[in-house]
């Protein structure tokens, strides 16, 4: 027992051999840590405790990702994945000025975090309630302790009512419960109550606004009272605003037409009306109003226009609780945003289009200060959609600026006095669709010696001479890089290209694109080659207006990307270099026209798998694959198309070889039953549609994923055993298979003699079925995908790559650890050490070395895909999900490259020396010859 | 075997919800203050595993966990830590009792063992129980490239090989010219007598002539080579 565990750790701590170098960590890879689309309300700057002097940007974002960033670099302090479900439901955060602690509220829970760490401070769960809204109470009333601001939570659902909690521990201290039946909607705070606002839906569809007035102090009601607000309402979307905590809480609506704006003072029956500007239908009316406190009762009205944007300042008198307009900000063509900021009292706007940036004081119009914002290409065409200021003032004029806005092409950027600081592109964080594409130079090289090959000899060594003529073109500039190669090469970094020109230094094949479409319907392509660069980023929708894109996913072929989606009638064809469509020239030059080929397609319909001929799904399928009764299809896995296989047989260590069952159709599809808690695994041929293998597993918790990988003769699948059905041992289990001909070495199975053999002919049956080696390993951790290194020829052995979603890595499992052919309870012959393999243990740890993605935590992983590169040893691996990663992989070391550790310079003075010894001893050399020949023996 | 399953069946049915921390502590090898925010504690039934942060004070809380025989494992980024097997079950205050209690076991676990094979105790309670975990080590990500080492260079056993062969082949020759006259001839009369020198199988084996064994004869001796050259010479003429 204790042996065992001895054993564990030794092989846990033991120094891999296939690790990082951590020098190359950073350069072979690149990792972009994102947190997803900023949200509106959700965003704000602030200083992690008091009195601290620098102030972090903090989020939480449409992937219900809570982020701190640093506004300095952009870069990620601390970050939580809140999402529970896919499709979470909208959180909340909210901190009070002076707290150590932000607060979210996520579905049923509402967590406290340390601001500076990112540590849990404390977590509070309503279960079956859902969190409608969340406010910090800014107010000293006595009732809490220190400085510590208590939260104020509006739920919904189970136990509908607010809550006030305790700041530091999250312990409930008072409820308001609300039996009346209404939509809860909001909480707002002023200074001497908590306002509880709810929506009272009529027959009729329009809805009313009921205030009730709680005392903060013990949560009883005050006050209650109906607002008039006519038929205005009829949705949520039309209350514009619902006073966060100021002085003067406000709310706001408009009418359908957006051509009035109601605003009321919360505690107050009075409501001001004002129009909005007539020139123009309004499109949109967003309303900005401090939510500090202590800061002055102004408030300020965007007007969006479908050319323009205007705003109106008002001013709130708080003895005679009315409104009055102070002045307006002229209107602006294009898009454009304000936000808001507080020093001490004052209240500050900041307008930022794609242009400049002002700032204006809520006291009067004067502009305190103006800043065009220089051009970047990361911005270019694009505009501000929302974002967060922060203005320092100085005698009366602003003398800096910073802004963090959301741009619409899904770059989040910080602007200082004008100048762009940084982007993150957080646009990547909603990847759904990636593919593989070459860079169009190789794929003209490639389709020009095709041509070439096509040819009869004369024309073809025409062309070949007339391609080399072209090319010296090129040869003037290629010469004037030449000495900055070569320097740059002896002293700098081999692996980073010196210049910007990435196709002639692309000599290795690292430098493909990755084509990686949104589910905000945004195309981008990314260069592997230089840390993930975005070479081109643009909005589906221009290219097919009015189409909602759900789920779009991508195939490359030669220089364009085919673009399908379920809202799409035909696929979009895009040119990977231009990101245009292809026009119908291209079109017809660039599809290939498979003939004399019948290819057979397969897809799940309705809960079977059926295989076609050719791509409609509606005809007769060829196949059908329907699981036994009571089991269901959770997924299937088809070996890669292009897995190319270096080796047919494996060679034993007494030289015989054991034959790879090597089928290209191979597809493994796995199915549950839920009644018995069993996964099975099938293994089928996808032309003919037979089973080859199939085993099952019982005490499987069938709610948790089951991934599956394969590739050349073997497959690998992982599940999490059930411990309320399986006593005998808990965790997570990897499954290795591998198929061979026959289990015989030096024996080819029935069909070795035979030289033509078919899947679909007369003798298919038994006879095919491959002869299966499994072994089964207990993993430390849940597997949520897997997939498999691939190379070039093949004959570099293959990595599977795990994605862990609890440590946020990704694991590349060396094959010879997972071979199944590891002898079991023994210790290896030598002739099974020959062939490296070694005495089977039940689990494998996975050891830090094999983390490709090292010390960098990556979150969200949905999918990871390889590629081969122009180098047999490397292996180019791009994730994605919430974060976007991409490595290079040399699963048998880069025996094919020199790597950084070899001293180009030494070598040269190694050359250098031996040339200088050459120098003295070649005059004594020959004086010795010349003397032996003189002298008599 | 059925009877522990029966009985975790029943314990699960019965609604017990307890509460209790697994507490980082500071250790020689580890400030708990340094583990990143994402350091997390799962605990693993059937389902979902229950997931939990690492809080400010070092701790993961966890709360409302209903009977059961739990995998608890603590995720990091930069420490491996020992797996735990919590067992919480509901028990009568006292006999005849219908106030139940809920009672927190926890022991060491290994993976890739039977659920059964429990190791050391690592503490056991009511609700609120702390309990102490072990880090096992830190996680090393990088690899150290090897550079080139040119006194490493020097101690690899072939490179000594040949600088010991070296020595011989450049050393003798100077050895034998500085002997005297009489050990040098006393030591080429001894290497005349060496066995090597007599009989070198594997010079025979070079001066093998094929053509003579192929011819039946079975000559042997040193001059058999000059003989042959005379009979062909012979039958040339």
């Amino acid at each position: 027992m204790r042996l065992h565990a001895a054993l564990a750790l030794t092989a846990c701590l033991s120094s891999g051999a296939l690790a990082i170098f951590a020098d190359d960590a950073g350069h072979i890879d690149y990792h972009l840590a994102l947190v997803g689309l900023p949200k509106r309300e959700d965003t704000f700057f602030q200083q992690p405790y008091a009195g601290s002097k620098a102030s972090l940007l903090y989020t939480l974002s449409d992937k219900q990702v809570i982020g701190a960033v640093n506004p300095k670099d952009g870069a990620i302090v601390w970050r939580h994945s809140l999402s529970t479900s896919p499709n979470g439901t909208h959180g909340i955060l909210r901190s009070g000025e002076d707290q150590d602690t932000i607060i979210t509220a996520v579905g049923d829970r509402i967590t406290a975090w340390s601001a500076s760490d990112g540590r849990l401070a404390w977590e509070t769960r309503f279960s079956g309630a859902t969190v409608e809204d969340l406010e910090i109470l800014e107010q000293e009333d006595g009732n809490t302790v220190g400085d510590v601001k208590d939260a104020v939570v509006l739920l919904n659902d189970a136990t509908q009512g607010v809550k006030r909690l305790d700041g530091k521990t999250g312990r409930i201290k008072w409820t308001y419960q609300d039996t009346s039946g209404n939509t809860p909607f909001q909480v707002s705070t002023s200074p001497t109550h908590v306002y509880y606002i709810s929506l009272h839906t009529s027959m009729l569809g329009a809805s009313t606004v009921h205030v009730t007035s709680l005392s903060p102090v013990t949560g009883k009601k005050v006050d209650q009272y109906t607002l008039n607000t006519g038929n205005d309402i009829s949705s949520r979307d039309q209350i514009l605003f619902a006073g966060a905590n100021s002085a003067s809480p406000l709310l706001a609506w408009t009418d359908k037409a957006h051509s009035a704006l109601k605003v009321n003072i919360i505690g107050t029956k009075g409501v001001s009306t004002f129009a909005a500007p007539s020139k123009e239908t309004v499109e949109r009316i967003i309303l900005h109003a401090p939510n500090r406190v202590n800061s002055v009762p102004h408030f300020l009205v965007e007007y969006q226009t479908k050319t323009g944007h205007s705003a109106e300042v008002f001013h709130v008198n708080l003895v005679k609780s009315t409104i009055s307009k102070a002045y307006s900000l002229p209107n602006l063509a294009g898009r454009g945003i304000f936000t808001t900021s507080t020093t001490d009292a004052n209240v500050y706007f900041t307008r930022i289009t794609s242009e400049e940036v002002s700032v204006v004081s809520s006291r009067s119009h004067g502009i305190l200060g103006r800043w065009p914002i220089k051009s970047s290409w990361t911005l270019a065409g694009a505009y501000p959609v929302h974002g967060v200021s922060e203005v320092a003032v100085r005698s009366g004029s602003a003398h800096a600026v910073r802004s963090a806005a959301l741009f619409s092409n899904g770059q989040w950027a910080l602007v200082r006095n004008g100048e762009l600081t940084w982007t993150r592109p957080e646009f990547l964080s909603g990847v759904v669709s990636a593919a593989w594409a070459d860079l169009p130079e190789e794929e003209t090289l490639a389709h020009e010696l095709e041509v070439e090959g096509h040819q009869n000899v004369v024309a073809a060594y025409i062309h070949r001479v007339k391609r080399h003529i072209r090319d010296l073109e090129y040869f003037p500039a290629w010469l004037q890089a030449l000495p900055v190669r070569i320097l740059g090469n002896l002293v700098g970094n081999p692996s980073e290209p010196i210049s910007g020109d990435i196709i002639e230094h692309d000599s290795f094949g690292f430098h493909k694109l990755v084509i990686v479409a949104t589910d905000t319907g945004r195309l981008a392509a990314l260069d592997a080659g230089s840390s993930g660069k975005i070479v081109w980023n643009i909005d589906l929708h221009q290219l097919s207006p009015g189409t909602t894109f759900e789920h779009p996913t991508l195939k490359t072929s030669r220089g364009y990307v085919e673009l399908s989606d379920k809202g799409l009638v035909a696929p979009l064809l895009i040119n990977v270099t231009t990101a245009g469509l292809l026009s119908a020239k291209e079109k017809a030059e660039s599809v290939p026209v498979v003939r004399g080929q019948t290819l057979v397609f397969f897809d799940i319909v309705d809960g079977e798998l059926k295989g076609f001929e050719g791509a409609q799904t509606n005809a007769t399928p060829v196949w059908t694959f329907t699981p036994p009764t009571n089991e269901r299809i959770v997924g299937w896995t088809a070996r890669p198309l292009d897995d190319p296989v270096a080796s047919i047989g494996k060679v034993l260590g007494d030289r015989r070889v054991l034959y790879k069952y090597l089928n290209p159709n191979l597809v493994l599809i796995t199915t549950v039953s839920d009644s018995t808690r069993t996964a099975s695994v099938y293994l089928l041929d996808s032309a003919s549609g037979n089973l080859l293998h199939s085993t099952s597993h019982s005490g499987v918790d069938i709610t948790r994923p089951i991934p599956s990988a394969i590739s050349e003769n073997w497959f690998s699948y992982s599940m999490t055993l059930d411990a309320a059905h399986n006593t005998a041992s808990r965790g997570y289990e990897l499954v290795v298979s591998e198929l061979f001909e026959s289990s015989i070495p030096d024996d080819r199975g029935p069909l070795g003699a035979a030289e033509n053999s078919s899947a679909v002919g007369p003798n298919k049956g038994d006879a095919l079925e491959p002869y299966v080696l499994s072994q089964t390993y207990h993993i430390p951790e849940e597997i949520s995908h897997m997939t498999v290194s691939q190379t070039r020829q093949g004959i570099t052995s293959r990595e599977l790559l795990v994605t862990l979603p609890e440590s946020n890595s990704i694991v590349g499992i060396p094959r010879y650890v997972i071979d199944p052919r590891r002898p079991i309870g023994r210790d290896p012959t030598a002739e099974e050490a020959a062939e490296g393999l070694t005495k089977y243990h039940p689990v494998i740890m996975f050891q830090p070395q094999w983390h490709i993605n090292h010390k960098n935590e990556v979150f969200g992983v949905k999918d990871v895909i390889t590629s081969p590169s122009l180098l047999e040893s490397t292996s180019l691996v791009f994730a994605y999900g919430l974060d976007v990663f991409g490595t290079r992989l040399s699963p048998s070391f880069a025996f094919d490259m020199l790597g950084k550790g070899f001293n180009k310079v030494q070598m040269l003075l190694t050359v250098g020396a031996l040339g200088v010894g050459v120098l003295f001893v070649a005059p004594l050399v020959r004086r010795k010859q010349i003397n032996s020949l003189w002298t008599i023996p | 075997m059925h009877a522990t399953t029966l009985l975790l069946a029943y314990l699960v049915s019965t609604a017990s919800a307890a509460r209790f921390i697994l507490h980082v502590p500071t250790t020689a090898n580890l400030n708990p203050t340094t583990l990143p925010p994402t350091t997390h504690a799962t605990l693993q039934f059937s389902g979902a595993p229950i997931s939990v942060p690492i809080s400010r004070s070092n701790t993961f809380t966890f709360t409302n966990v209903t009977a059961g025989s739990y995998l608890a494992t603590i995720h990091s980024h930069t420490h491996f830590f020992e797996p735990l097997r919590i067992d919480v079950s509901s028990v009568p205050t006292s006999e005849g009792s219908t106030e139940r209690k809920e009672v927190i076991k926890t022991w060491q676990t290994f993976l890739g063992n039977e659920w059964d094979n429990k190791g050391e105790s690592r503490g056991e309670g009511g609700n609120g129980l702390v309990v102490d975990v072990r880090v096992l080590g830190a996680k090393e990500y990088y690899q150290e490239r090897s550079g080139f080492n040119v006194l490493g260079f020097l101690k690899s056993p072939m490179i000594l090989m040949a600088i010991v062969g070296m020595g011989l082949v450049f050393g003798m020759p100077y050895l034998m010219e500085n002997m005297d006259e009489e050990t040098k001839a006393e030591f080429e009369a001894m290497q005349k007598k060496s066995p090597m020198a007599q009989a070198n199988p594997a010079q025979q084996l070079q001066n093998f002539d094929l053509a003579s064994w192929m011819a039946g004869k079975t000559d042997q001796g040193p001059s058999k080579g000059a003989s042959l050259a005379a009979q062909g010479q012979a039958r040339k003429r």
